[in-house]
């Protein structure tokens, strides 16, 4: 099974430039609903799951490989080899910026623009670093995920995503969206949040726009400006929208502050 | 008289059996509820206006953050969700919700209600299970060790025993030779029939750790070669071994039995052996096997004392025993390979005991 496959990759749009969307911990490609029309028309896009959520395959799931962002990162290269993509745009959120950040100097020439909402190269304080949270919390949190059912008959989620135009399946379900296995879940929480990525961020060269929340408890103000010091070549935009999900939330003001960079 | 608070929606709002919070779309609150308020303890001047994740505990910002208000975004509601509130004395208030998205023509949020109920005892209950399953997880994967090691060992003691046998077999055949008196031949005959026994016994130990490692038995079926000289043989090299005991066969095979001779083999081995161990010294081991009603039967009688009624259930399991002298005590796996031989050619070996006659019989379709 290639990447394609593994991966749920779904490509749109006859565009000339590709713009690869990928999703944060917590949801599927479905995140971007209100963000990826907005570019159909001009570029190729690109909305793939990372392994372990929506309609990726489970089987693929190999704890070793993705004991760290690197191997979420070599899926993204992996889909982007058998795509051909070059000069591509990538849009990560939360989480899934730093996998394309890690993408981009894995295979030099693949994207030529990274775009960042929610960004966060370490969520746990590190002395005069702050990240946010302690050690503790994350513990906290992932101990927490075990009583939440969310995503306990993922099975299901590609009969409902297969039927689009009856919605009303959709409905007999308690949440249709994002599932994930659960027990993938908690170990992409630890990866997620356990992560350092600072001196990976410092290497980075390619054009990069961070697009900061107002009153983001997952990712500070604070964060997305040491993200935009430590990338040399990189600009910030602090949306009006409040929330760690701008892309859903506030789409038009993503939107716009995407056009103006790309 | 009715009481007027019956029909009072702002009474069953504030006092309803479960609390009410209502945000807006930028994660603020704008109202709560007098039971919420009694529960956690705050005034709703102090709550109105604040992010709902003020309230949280860190768990449950993250939580809300990255599941619960995309999800609501993407389907309008959200239903049956945990999520842990802070009391005014820092204590939890553990709680399952629901959550619907109240919406403008355009799709755009409006507001977001919230209905919480406690679920302290239901989450405890929960907690308990979780820890019950990771315990039962822990002891499976400990015990699943042991035994593959375990069987491990057998299947390699087994393979080890079968070489210096194979010695000790060539060595009587060649001493065999030159035998000249009584003695001698007797000695040899002994050793040739202690070979025969423990070689049976080997084969028993590899089948049954075979079988437990997942291999199960594994059948080389043939209809084309005859099975009854195969019988013969058997029972042959078992009158050999047995000097003094009189085994009485009786075939009836008239058409092709597709099966694996050789398992036939052990089989018809390990029950005549079984019989006599158990059965009366001076009475006859009855052997038939024939073809009928589309089966083919192959059965083993013995005289002497029945089968208790409490081993009668356990005469298969392994390493089951009966009482029997020492000298012919086996590993107690004989029947156990012999049922699932049967079972491995579709077939089943059934028992039946009396004061007159124990009887085993395997029975398996002609195809």
């Amino acid at each position: 099974m290639g990447a394609i496959e593994r991966n749920n990759v779904h490509v749109r749009g006859t565009g000339g430039q590709s713009m690869v969307f990928a999703h944060g911990f917590g949801c599927d490609q479905n995140m971007w609903r209100f963000v990826e029309p907005a570019f159909v028309s001009e570029f190729k896009t690109v909305c793939f799951d990372h392994v372990g959520a929506g309609g990726s395959d489970l089987k693929a799931y190999d704890k070793e490989k993705y004991s760290s962002l690197a191997g979420y990162a070599d899926d993204v290269v992996e889909i982007g080899r058998e795509l051909g993509l070059a000069d591509a745009v990538f849009v990560g959120h939360s989480v899934s910026s730093m996998i394309g950040a890690l993408a981009a100097q894995k295979a030099p020439g693949m994207f030529g623009k990274l775009v960042m909402i929610g960004p966060s190269p370490r969520y746990v304080d590190d002395g005069d670093y702050f990240g946010g949270f302690t050690e503790g919390q994350i513990g906290e949190l992932l101990q927490f995920l075990d009583s939440n059912h969310m995503g306990w008959s993922v099975q299901m989620a590609p009969a409902i995503m297969g039927n689009p135009d009856r919605p009303e399946l959709g409905q007999e379900l308690t949440n249709s969206f994002c599932r994930t296995d659960p027990d993938i879940a908690k170990a992409f929480a630890r990866v997620t949040f356990m992560s350092d990525n600072r001196a990976d961020l410092a290497k980075l060269d390619v054009p990069t726009l961070i697009l900061q929340c107002s009153d983001d408890i997952i990712a500070s103000r604070p964060v997305g400006e040491f993200v935009n010091r430590t990338i040399r070549n990189s600009e910030i935009v602090f949306l009006k929208a409040t929330g760690h999900c701008p892309n859903l939330s506030a789409p038009d003001e993503v939107v716009a502050a995407m056009r103006t960079f790309v | 008289m009715t009481d007027p608070r019956i029909d009072d929606f702002e009474d069953m709002f504030e006092n309803a059996p479960c609390a009410y919070i209502t945000l807006l779309p930028n994660g603020r609150i704008e109202r709560v509820n007098k039971t919420l308020l009694g529960w956690i303890g705050h005034t709703a001047e102090h709550m109105v206006g604040k992010r709902f994740s003020d309230f949280l505990n860190m768990a449950g910002r993250i939580y809300f953050e990255t599941h619960i208000a995309p999800l609501l975004r993407m389907q309008g509601f959200y239903d049956e969700f945990a999520i842990d509130m802070v009391t005014a004395a820092g204590g939890p208030l553990q709680m399952i919700a629901n959550a619907r998205e109240g919406r403008d023509a355009a799709g755009g949020a409006l507001f977001t209600r919230l209905a919480l109920i406690k679920a302290t005892d239901r989450r405890r209950y929960e907690h308990e299970l979780l820890q019950a399953r990771d315990v039962a997880k822990t002891n499976l994967e400990s015990e699943r060790e042991t035994s593959e090691l375990r069987e491990q060992f057998i299947a390699v003691l087994g393979h080890d025993l079968r070489n210096p046998l194979a010695s000790i077999s060539a060595g009587a055949r060649i001493l065999g030779r030159d035998a000249k008196s009584d003695k001698e031949h007797q000695v040899i005959a002994m050793l040739e029939t202690t070979v025969l026994r423990m070689a049976g016994l080997i084969d028993n130990v590899l089948d049954f750790a075979r079988g437990r490692l997942g291999g199960g038995i594994t059948l080389d079926r043939n209809s084309r070669r005859p099975l009854e000289p195969v019988l013969h043989q058997v029972i042959d090299e078992l009158r050999l071994s047995s000097p003094g005991r009189r085994i009485e066969a009786e075939y009836a095979i008239d058409v092709p039995v597709d099966c694996d001779r050789s398992r036939i083999g052990q089989l018809v081995s390990n029950l005549v052996g079984n019989a006599l161990s158990h059965g009366a010294s001076n009475e006859p081991v009855r052997v038939r096997a024939a073809t009928e009603d589309g089966l083919f039967r192959l059965s083993v009688a013995n005289s002497g004392e029945p089968i208790p009624e409490a081993a009668m259930g356990r005469l298969f399991e392994p390493f089951f025993r009966g009482e029997v002298r020492a000298s012919r005590q086996g590993l107690g796996l004989g029947l156990h390979i012999a049922a699932q031989i049967a079972k491995a050619h579709d077939g089943t070996l059934d028992v039946s005991s009396t004061s007159e006659e124990t009887r085993f019989t395997f029975s398996m379709p002609l195809r």
